[in-house]
């Protein structure tokens, strides 16, 4: 419902005053909040808008959307084979990876924009910077790139930025369960004549509420405390679960 | 029905773990046995990672463990100095073991050393039930019954620190206990198991106690090595995820309930041979897994 309303709102002032603002492009998020409750499957943001001129216009643009997580540090291990028993080998630190990556656009990066500029603007997977220690090898990287891949968590247009009538845009953002806490930017990138033109960012924030909300930052906190918790509570429901089901 | 575990930091299906609780808590019953030996390789198995499936697998041992505890002891069948003898050798056992296992976590060798271990140990735990339940059998069959002992003297009856234990009707070293808790409660710490299933067959064939009070002291030990363990994972590693145990331990308690009922039909060679069996299977499908080439040669896990 709020999302609805944000999204009436923007629409009001994209068609009222929009047009006759100088900035070629307006976009606005359904949501500026991911909820991790107990629920909590995933979750899937719109990011839409407007552009002042009609997409299909002559010289055509192109809208890109990216959206990139807070920084993690990951170690990217080899399996080696010891004595017929598979056992994690040598491995690769990437101190800095974003957490989450989706790249989305109305074509590919590399049609519509020179080398420079996707590397400037981190565009595609080829042009993040992942710094590594350890173990030199462009296999690492490549593994790194493909389990994240695999886990949802790095998207390259896994969905499209689709267009409705001339001006308005919209893209989706899937976040995966195992999405991370934490500040989240999304860049709308505006392109013409294989330069961007404009640009907006956008933010969002994912975080934990509720019992999972509690429960983590209590184990975070107080680790000690939770560990005297888990052991009453577990005791008291195998108690009482016995009472209960108690067959005679 | 999806449910997010905080600390897993991912979602599963509730009714699934629900169904793996009462299936595990079934054949626990079935048994006599906490289950964690089965509990944690199944966690595992649906993609829990490793040092969550074995911090919340002793926690959910412990919850499994705590009403059998509280009926044998009402039945007076738990010799107290005999376990906090072995509580004693379980405290410093555990916390051996969760420093080692930080240590691995830190590693990067946690999956393959928690398999390791359940393939070796419940590799030999299942071989000897099956042997030994297989030799009662046939001897049954054949209708001699061997002459046993009524007391049996061995090297480990000259140790010295003698106690004491009134309830077992034993007078021994207090080494051997203080062993062979130290030992289940590493292993315990490591695997996420209670170690029912190691120290039962240790207090009868080592120690030499009276069957019947077996179980309760073993359940002692299991509640409080598994406690220990609990609050040192949540602690040292923080991998202790209180939404899994309790999905766990409610499917758990009531498959319990429908194992014993069914147990009590089954005679205790046969219950013995399956079991081992069953602790067999486990132990080849994770070697299988250790040996088979893995589907992808590289692993990703974020630096703690």
């Amino acid at each position: 419902m709020k999302a609805f309303a944000r999204i009436l709102c923007v629409l009001g002032c994209l068609l009222g005053g929009g047009m006759a603002s100088a900035s070629p492009i307006t976009a606005e998020l359904s949501t500026d909040r991911v909820e991790i409750s107990t629920g909590f499957t995933g979750a899937s943001v719109l990011v839409f808008g407007a552009t002042q001129n009609p997409l299909g216009g002559d010289p055509p643009e192109d809208l890109i959307v990216v959206a990139t997580g807070p920084t993690q540090g990951v170690v990217v291990r080899r399996k080696i084979n010891v004595l017929g028993i598979w056992l994690n080998g040598p491995s690769t630190r990437f101190p800095e990876v974003p957490g989450f990556y989706a790249l989305a656009g109305t074509r590919r990066v590399w049609e519509i924009l020179p080398e420079e500029e996707r590397r400037q603007y981190r565009l595609g997977f080829d042009n993040l910077r992942l710094r590594s220690e350890g173990t030199r090898n462009p296999a690492f990287r490549a593994a790194l790139l493909e389990l994240k891949q695999a886990d949802g968590r790095w998207q390259e247009y896994a969905s499209p930025v689709s267009r409705a009538g001339e001006r308005l845009f919209s893209a989706r953002i899937a976040f995966p369960d195992t999405v991370q806490t934490g500040d989240y930017q999304i860049e709308v990138l505006l392109v013409r004549e294989s330069r961007v033109i404009a640009r907006q960012e956008l933010s969002l924030r994912v975080e934990r509420v509720g019992t999972a909300a509690d429960i983590a930052s209590l184990a975070r906190g107080q680790p000690l405390l939770y560990g005297v918790l888990c052991i009453v509570l577990a005791a008291l429901a195998g108690w009482l679960g016995s009472v209960l089901f108690r067959r005679n | 029905m999806q449910v997010y575990l905080p600390i897993a930091e991912m979602s599963v299906d509730a009714l699934l773990l629900l169904g793996i609780g009462f299936g595990v808590g079934w054949l626990s019953g079935l048994f006599g046995v906490g289950g964690g030996f089965l509990l944690t390789p199944l966690l595992m198995l649906i993609g829990i990672p490793s040092a969550v499936a074995v911090a919340s697998g002793a926690n959910q041992t412990l919850g499994a463990s705590v009403s059998g505890l509280i009926a044998q002891w009402r039945r007076g069948n738990v010799d107290w100095r005999m376990g906090l003898t072995l509580f004693a050798g379980g405290l410093l056992g555990s916390a051996l073991g969760v420093q080692i296992f930080a240590l691995l976590k830190r590693w990067g060798q946690v999956d393959v050393a928690v398999s390791l271990f359940y393939v070796v140990i419940l590799g030999i735990v299942g071989a000897l039930m099956v042997r030994e339940s297989v030799t009662a059998l046939l001897r049954r069959r054949r209708g001699t019954a061997p002459r046993r002992k009524l007391h049996e003297h061995t090297w480990l009856h000259g140790l010295p620190f003698k106690l004491r234990f009134r309830d077992s009707r034993l007078y021994i070293s207090v080494i051997p206990p203080l062993v062979i808790g130290f030992g289940i409660g590493l292993l315990s710490a490591i695997m996420g198991v209670g170690g029912g299933f190691m120290l039962v067959p240790a207090m009868i064939y080592i120690l030499g106690m009276p069957t019947a009070i077996v179980i309760g002291t073993s359940l002692f030990q299991v509640v409080f090595v598994s406690a220990n363990v609990t609050l040192l994972q949540a602690w040292q590693v923080g991998s202790v995820d209180i939404v899994l145990t309790m999905l766990l331990l409610v499917g758990g308690v009531a498959g319990a309930q429908f194992g014993a009922a069914m147990g009590t039909k089954l005679r205790g060679e046969e219950t013995r041979a399956l079991l081992g069996l069953l602790v067999l299977s486990v132990a080849i499908g994770l070697a299988w897994n250790l040996l088979q080439t893995p589907s992808r040669a590289f692993t990703i896990s974020p630096i703690s």
